[in-house]
């Protein structure tokens, strides 16, 4: 039995895993940073 | 140590907890689409099923303690346990999403569907819907402690009404079965997969943590200078 | 002044929304125009060789009770922010327990003559028995309805506070009406389907916890909206 041809699918949502989360990561890193500045 | 520098010690160690994790999630990244195995009658696609699981967890590990922070802000009004709920909506909000778009992207190639209305996957979109709900009631609310005991108060609620739509969904779904056939949880995973699924739950819950303590301590630092610039001090 | 009591307070409550509410009536008009509406949309949508009465009244009853119980759930807290009333309501000494079964109370009765004026327009647009199952189905309206006022009395009084009350309110009610209204159009088909009360049971202790649970939850945690 052939496995099914659907490797697409993985890459669609490992990518999608990676931007929401690195995406929300960075947005983290620079609304703190920008708190930081604000009342240095 | 002030409250200010409180929070951005927290601030700091939340970072460093998020950047271990990420490093992690890569090393989880090589380890499931390199290392481990392809599942014959499922494909590819079934590798989904490392990181949409992990989070799926992750996303109702921090609703779950929104939930019984916002109980006990209820009960001991304690300022702090408002924020870090809050913090945990958040963040549990941004693992749904992931949750939400990774699944249909598993189902498609393997059950021939993007969405079923089935208890789990129902429960979860309700439970995502609360807490965007959640968050946009935090956000209509100005005066902090106004927000504090109504957020509370919907967390509370949607605490106790997560199972109830379960409950309701299962029952309808019984009794009108979906020509589609559910397929179960894998029952039992070999090692390889196993480890690399039991790897990616706990980078995500090391990356829950780190966004949590990163998410409070800006909330935190908000809070100070919006204290300081109406001239209080707490 | 003698002492207030839970009972005087909400009966007070319920009696001053109602005073208002007849004599502006326009909630209640609303809610009785969108009924005739759904009615006559759905009426003339569907292809009834294809799509059965059986299929269609169950739902279609519910759709326009829940959303006449919407507009009326909102007017109730939207006349008191308008007048800067709720401040006058937290100084009394009256309990919030009182203040929150008033509010349930005026809202059950304004959604109940609006169920009651909407469900003779069904028997003309479905040919369903209501009136031979007509108790069972009463009883499976009542409960309903307690459960979607109940959460929805106090979602209302912490959403009048934000600017965009009307879009707020369904928002955060829709999850919560999940297990009432499915377990309400659940039991509604059987029961005009006539089915053996044997397969009722599931459903109406569902919908009977749901009641139970949510009703006192929302009764404690209303306390948590007024007091400051």
């Amino acid at each position: 039995m052939d496995s099914p041809d659907n490797g697409a699918y993985m890459v669609a949502a490992y990518i999608v895993t990676a931007v929401v989360v690195l995406g929300y990561a960075v947005m983290l890193y620079l609304r703190i940073r920008k708190e930081k500045r604000r009342n240095t | 140590m002030t409250r200010r520098e409180r929070a951005l010690t927290t601030a700091h160690r939340g970072t460093i907890i998020t950047g271990i994790a990420l490093l992690g999630l890569v090393g989880v990244y090589v380890r499931a689409l390199m290392f481990t195995p392809m599942e014959r009658s499922q494909g590819l696609a079934q590798k989904i099923f490392y990181v949409h699981a992990p989070v799926a967890w992750a996303a109702l590990l921090a609703f779950g303690i929104t939930g019984l922070l916002s109980l006990l802000y209820l009960m001991l009004r304690d300022r702090k346990l408002d924020l870090i709920a809050a913090a945990s909506a958040e963040v549990g909000v941004a693992f749904a999403v992931v949750m939400l778009t990774t699944g249909p992207l598993w189902g498609k190639p393997v059950w021939g569907t993007w969405w079923t209305w089935d208890a789990r996957l129902t429960s979860t979109l309700f439970t995502f819907l609360l807490f965007v709900g959640y968050l946009v009631l935090r956000g209509a609310l100005t005066d902090f402690e106004v927000r504090g005991r109504f957020s509370a108060v919907l967390g509370v609620m949607a605490l106790v009404l997560v199972p109830f739509i379960h409950v309701t969904v299962y029952w309808f779904r019984t009794l009108h079965p979906d020509p589609v056939v559910m397929k179960p949880e894998a029952p039992s995973l070999p090692s390889v997969m196993l480890v690399t699924l039991l790897t990616s739950m706990a980078v995500c819950t090391l990356l829950y943590v780190g966004f949590i303590m990163q998410r409070y301590a800006l909330a935190v630092l908000r809070d100070v200078r919006e204290e300081e610039a109406a001239g209080g001090l707490s | 002044m003698p002492r207030s009591t839970t009972a005087s307070v909400a009966f007070a409550v319920a009696a001053k929304d109602l005073k208002v509410e007849l004599r502006t009536k326009t909630a209640f008009v609303s809610s009785l125009v969108f009924a005739v509406l759904v009615l006559a949309v759905l009426y003339f949508a569907r292809d009834k060789t294809t799509v059965g009465d059986f299929d269609l009244a169950p739902g279609a009853l519910w759709v326009t009770f829940t959303f006449a119980g919407m507009l009326g759930l909102n007017r109730a807290f939207l006349l008191e922010r308008e007048n800067r009333a709720l401040d006058g309501l937290r100084l009394t000494p009256a309990s919030a327990t009182g203040i929150f079964l008033g509010k349930v109370m005026g809202n059950l009765v304004f959604l109940g003559v609006v169920e009651l004026v909407s469900l003779p327009l069904f028997i003309l647009f479905y040919d369903v028995p209501i009136w031979s199952q007509l108790p069972i189905l009463v009883a499976v309206i009542a409960m309903a309805t307690v459960g979607f006022v109940a959460v929805g009395t106090l979602l209302s009084a912490m959403v009048v506070r934000t600017r965009f009350s009307e879009v707020m309110l369904p928002v955060l009610l829709l999850p919560f009406l999940v297990p009432p209204i499915v377990s309400a159009v659940q039991l509604t088909w059987r029961i005009l389907a006539l089915r053996p009360l044997s397969e009722l049971t599931g459903w109406l202790s569902l919908l009977g916890s749901f009641d139970i649970i949510f009703f006192t939850l929302s009764l404690m945690l209303f306390e948590a909206i007024l007091v400051e």
